[in-house]
């Protein structure tokens, strides 16, 4: 039993009760890197693998890999993995270590440097917005970071908080994209606006020779890489200096004289762009707040737009947008299941780092100055719960009586599955997805009815399959070997192509079955469909039918109320050949939802 | 095994060998055919089965010649070789042209040429001036007088004496040299349709009964064995009850069994079905639905942004045609829509964007169960449970821990007063009754339409910690747009690991095998 292994390759991709698929790309739920060194110095103290398992929970992350034996701990890194999509603040070491860090008693910390409606910061520059950029990629947010020169560390984090956010939250860069720059070579005020992809040229990162916004597009990886964000636009975003000199070229890629930084640079632009005025503020101040965090000094930049935006025409960063959320502490105790006072709950939010205030029995929270999740007031449950510890929460007996049933198609396929058991025949399952070459050529069929999807992973999973015969048939073409007789059979569902419907398709729950062996014929095939619905109560009444899977005048239709409801046969030896199977097959299929009470057949 | 009890196992077919003949006895499968009535194949299993037992050792092999009838030498046999038929005719009919000969006996002209010219040689006939042939009566009175038998008795000879062989065979040691001879000229080894003999090489293997057959004679008369037992038991022997006067062979009841193909449930279903009872009988109703769903129902319901990432063209399948549904169920849209946009009357800020109402018509195939807990809010009993196995779709490369299409299960629990506690509650009454786990533990976790949400891990004796499932309270975005005014306890558990632990499987692939073999083979590992 491969136990061990399964356990390391199943639990994360085994995901359920999650809309968020595999994270084989890491495309939706990130994996982040930390330096332990760097990390544990912003927690304020060491732990070990247990402790650091046993927290982490609190900011919905598990550890992901940590070999503490390897190399010294300067150079060391704990992988880790975060569960919550919408707290990108935690998609860096200092915004992890900070919920960790005030969670086990640290008080809530102070970003003075922000600005809040009537409470200004002092700007140290000025971007100007061009009006027209106000299609193609309306806002940016920017801050100084200086104090003193970036390690190695810091730079590796923020570049990869960089790709977290711009990845994961800004959409593969779409929303949101960020660059850094070396302030000393920048002449202010610099401009953001959008230029016509040929009229300019600059060198890019990566590249030693200057070129066109089009060339770079066409040509470099990174352009080539985010081309799409820029499709159909006819001026493309673009940031210069005083000077006119390129700062970058927002979202694509950085300019390779003014957009280097490396170890030890100090007084650095960060500079966010992007097509939502919220999500670009809120990267902005996750950005600023992490390196507040790691002791350097943050200033303000303003700036100036030429239209009106939710925040005004002018916006100092880094910039406190977010409103508390007020709450009754009854609705808390009744979702929680436990009574909580307002106090209580004020310290629960207290470990979260949420502010909050009281009034009356309500209490209102404002969110971090980094995180912007509070949608709805039981969002603020959520923290209290965390904040309260889950270990702490008693579960409780339910006691609201109901009665359970399976439905009805349920019950009567478990009946037909025992009546094909009792006829010798094997179950099977099967997927659902499959080939054109399988559903419709191999079978002999035109497949107007089959349901194709337009972006299919691979030729091999295109369509839906339209009934359960190709199903068993695939398994006839890789079963040769096996024993005969063959009689295999699946209940399941298929799904086809039905203009009456509002979805233009409809999913039914049908019987497949198929026998093969030497002396395969269609009697048996009669006979085993007349068994099974004389059991399951039916006439046994057939007419003719043309089913081009089936040996003409050697298959007949299964008629219920003079409808067909189903077929059986000898498979044609064209589709034995298709199918590479020289072993005489009959086969039938019948909609066992036409059987159940009341169905619209009857 | 003893003597005594191996002779309890020796089949009639060895008893009468032992009975028949003496410790050193030289037998060939002929000879017991000759002399025991036995056919061919009774004799090689004798032997064989003696060999096995050591009651007799292979001795060595004889290659010999032999003379098998072929369907022309019976037909000589029963109406006569064509020499005697021509001889008959003349002798019976007076002198014949030999066209006339060939007619009348409906004998090939060439065949009955080169007879009246071998028959001629040997002196038994002549033509005469009419070019008739003519019996020479003379001759044939001496030929049968003399020592020496013409050729056409020596082939009458031979055809007689295999024609009384069994399987019509003659050996050749067992001609003379004339019968060798005349053999000769109607014998032939390879196209013997028309011949009277095939000829054949064949190797006799010799047994010799070992010495311990006297012992095992013994051992057979004392425990009144005599190969007469009776072996099967017929009908007949039970309507003559002539079982009452004999003892039955006992057969080697330890054997191994011929294979048996019989039908059978698939243990992935039937572990699908014990989970469908389970839950059944923890009052809870099942649901079920389309395959193919809406952006609405998949997502928009759930108060996923259409915006969010997972809904991206790489994670879920689009159909080609129709695109998208003709409409949605009001008054669900305009509520879900205003939901998304402000929050509508939910007390939620919404996500703030223009709800797009064509995107939410794309027909999609369903990429998670949760969408059928979605379905059932607004028709949902309070109290009630819902829960359903539901298979879903996946933007994946298949291998062994993803597939393009599986089985998720989940369930809702509706109730004015279910909360957090609640929640848990149920999910350590699924650790115990489905999972079957001691130790119970939750973490907060994240799922875009619950709020709070948890995990639940549960301790396996062999894997240690692992996610049994996730689980939470809807969003009220998710059930007050959807008419439901009373918490809702949102679950699901990860089926297909459970099942793979169930079948003692490490590829999710084997769950939907296609193999027969490898289906009809598999064990149900639990209990």
């Amino acid at each position: 039993m491969v136990f061990e292994e399964l356990h390391g390759r199943m639990l994360k991709s085994l995901r359920f009760f999650n809309i968020l698929p595999e994270t084989r790309g890491e495309t939706h739920m990130p994996k982040i890197e930390v330096n332990e060194t760097l990390f544990f110095s912003l927690v304020g103290r060491r732990y070990d693998a247990a402790e650091l398992e046993k927290l982490l929970p609190v900011a919905k992350a598990e550890l992901d890999e940590w070999n503490r034996d390897e190399g010294n701990e300067d150079d060391r890194v704990i992988k880790i993995e975060l569960n919550d999509t919408n707290r990108p603040d935690l998609w860096s070491t200092a915004g992890l270590a900070r919920a960790l860090r005030i969670y086990s008693g640290d008080p809530v910390p102070d970003y003075p440097f922000f600005s809040r409606d009537g409470d200004q910061r002092e700007a140290v520059f000025r971007i100007v917005v061009d009006a027209s950029v106000r299609k193609p990629r309306p806002y940016i947010a920017a801050f100084v970071v200086s104090g003193k020169p970036i390690t190695d560390a810091m730079l590796k984090d923020v570049i990869q908080t960089q790709e977290k956010l711009a990845w994961n939250f800004g959409r593969k860069r779409r929303t949101i994209s960020m660059g850094v720059y070396r302030i000393a070579l920048i002449k202010w005020p610099v401009v953001y606006k959008a230029v016509t992809p040929d009229s300019v040229s600059f060198v890019p990162l990566q590249s030693d020779r200057s070129m066109t916004l089009s060339e770079i597009l066409r040509e470099h990886p990174k352009g080539r890489e985010y081309a799409f964000i820029l499709e159909n636009e006819p001026e493309h975003p673009l940031l210069v200096d005083s000077t006119g000199a390129v700062l970058s070229y927002p979202p694509i890629i950085n300019s390779n004289d003014l957009g280097a930084v490396k170890v030890g640079d100090s007084d650095l632009l960060v500079e966010l762009t992007g097509t939502d005025l919220p999500s670009v503020t809120l990267a902005a101040s996750i950005i600023a707040c992490n390196f507040a965090d790691a002791g350097y000094c943050i200033k303000p930049i303003a700036v100036d737009y030429p239209f009106d935006t939710d925040y005004g025409r002018r916006v100092v960063n880094p910039h406190y947008f977010q409103a508390p959320v007020s709450i009754d502490a009854n609705r808390i105790g009744k979702l929680l299941g436990k009574p909580f006072t307002p106090e209580k709950a004020r310290e629960c939010l207290a470990r979260m780092g949420v502010r909050s205030d009281q009034h009356g029995v309500f209490v209102s929270a404002s969110p971090p100055e980094y995180r912007n999740d509070f949608l709805h007031p039981v969002d603020v449950v959520e923290d209290v719960m965390i904040g309260f510890g889950m270990e702490n929460f008693e579960p409780e007996r339910p006691h609201d009586f109901t009665i359970g049933r399976l439905t009805p198609i349920e019950l009567l396929s478990r009946k037909v599955k025992g009546l094909l058991v009792g006829m010798g025949y094997q179950e099977m399952i099967y997927n659902y997805l499959g080939s054109g070459r399988d559903y419709i050529e191999r079978m002999n069929v035109p497949g107007d009815d089959t349901i194709r999807i337009s972006n299919p992973m691979s030729e091999n999973f295109e369509y839906v399959r339209p009934s359960i015969l190709p199903s068993l048939l695939m398994s006839e073409a890789v079963s040769a070997k096996a024993p005969y007789p063959h009689r295999i059979f699946e209940v399941g569902k298929v799904a086809y192509r039905d203009v009456s419907a509002n979805y233009g398709t409809t999913t039914r729950q049908k019987l497949g079955f198929l026998a093969s062996h030497a002396n395969a014929d269609f009697n048996e095939a009669a006979s085993h469909a007349a068994a099974l619905l004389y059991y399951l109560g039916e006439d046994n009444a057939v007419g003719d039918s043309e089913d081009p899977r089936f040996i003409p005048g050697r298959q007949a239709a299964v008629l219920r109320n003079g409808s067909p409801i189903g077929v059986f046969g000898e498979m044609h030896p064209r589709v034995l050949d298709n199918w590479g199977v020289t072993m005489p097959c009959i086969a039938g299929e019948i909609d066992i939802e036409t059987l159940l009470p009341g169905a619209s057949s009857r | 095994m003893d003597i005594k009890a191996m002779v309890r196992t020796l089949h009639p077919l060895e008893v009468k060998v032992l009975n028949h003949y003496k410790p050193g006895t030289e037998l060939s499968a002929e000879r017991l055919v000759k002399e025991l009535g036995y056919i061919e194949g009774q004799a090689n299993q004798a032997l064989n089965w003696l060999c096995g037992k050591e009651l007799a050792v292979e001795s060595g092999r004889v290659s010999k010649t032999v003379y098998e009838l072929t369907p022309l030498g019976k037909e000589w046999f029963e109406t006569g070789t064509p020499d005697e038929r021509i001889l008959r005719h003349l002798s019976e009919k007076g002198a014949a042209r030999l066209p006339d000969l060939a007619q009348a006996l409906a004998i090939p002209p060439k065949d009955v040429g080169s007879a009246f010219g071998i028959l001629s040689r040997e002196g038994a006939l002549s033509m005469d001036s009419g070019k008739r042939a003519v019996l020479d009566t003379g001759w044939f009175e001496a030929a049968h007088s003399g020592k020496e038998k013409p050729r056409i008795v020596l082939v009458r000879d031979l055809v007689t004496r295999a024609a009384g062989e069994k399987g019509g065979i003659l050996e050749e040691a067992g001609l003379s040299a004339a019968e060798r001879t005349a053999m000769g000229g109607i014998a032939k080894k390879r196209g013997s349709g028309d011949a009277a003999f095939r000829i054949s090489d064949r190797e006799t293997v010799m047994f010799t009964l070992a010495a311990g057959c006297a012992e095992a004679v013994a051992a057979l008369s004392d425990a009144g064995i005599t190969g007469g037992e009776i072996g099967a038991v017929t009908q007949d022997i039970l309507e003559k009850g002539s079982w009452k006067d004999s003892a039955f062979r006992p057969y080697n009841v330890k054997g191994k069994p011929a294979r048996l193909e019989l039908g059978r449930r698939n243990p992935y279903v039937e572990f699908l079905d014990s989970v469908k009872d389970k839950l059944a009988s923890l009052g809870f109703e099942e649901f079920d639905g389309s395959l193919v769903e809406t952006e609405f129902w998949n997502c928009d319901a759930l108060f996923m942004p259409q915006f969010h990432s997972a809904r991206d063209i790489h994670d879920v399948y689009y159909l080609a045609e129709p695109e998208r549904a003709r409409f949605i169920e009001q008054p669900h849209l305009d509520a879900v829509a205003g939901t998304h946009e402000n929050g509508g009357s939910t007390q939620s800020r919404g996500w703030r964007y223009s709800f797009d109402r064509d995107f939410t018509r794309r027909l999609i195939l369903r990429s998670q169960g949760t969408v059928l807990s979605a379905r059932q809010l607004p028709t949902a009993q309070v109290p009630g449970k819902y829960f359903g196995i539901a298979r879903c779709f996946r933007y994946d490369r298949v291998d062994a821990t993803h597939l393009s299409d599986f089985y998720q299960t989940e369930g809702i629990v509706l109730g004015e007063d279910v909360n957090l506690r609640t929640l848990l509650g149920f999910l350590r009454m699924f650790a115990t009754e489905v999972a079957g786990a001691k130790e119970v533990k939750y973490v907060p976790g994240y799922f875009p339409f619950t709020e709070p949400s948890v995990e639940v891990h549960i301790k396996h004796p062999v894997l240690g910690w692992f996610e049994l499932g996730g689980a939470g309270i809807f969003r009220p975005e998710v059930t007050e747009p959807l008419g439901v005014k009373v918490p809702v306890l949102a679950w699901g558990i990860g089926i297909d690991r459970m099942a793979l632990m169930a079948l003692g499987l490490n590829d999710l692939r084997e769950l939907f095998s296609l193999d027969i073999e490898n289906v009809r083979l598999r064990r149900n590992m639990t209990r």
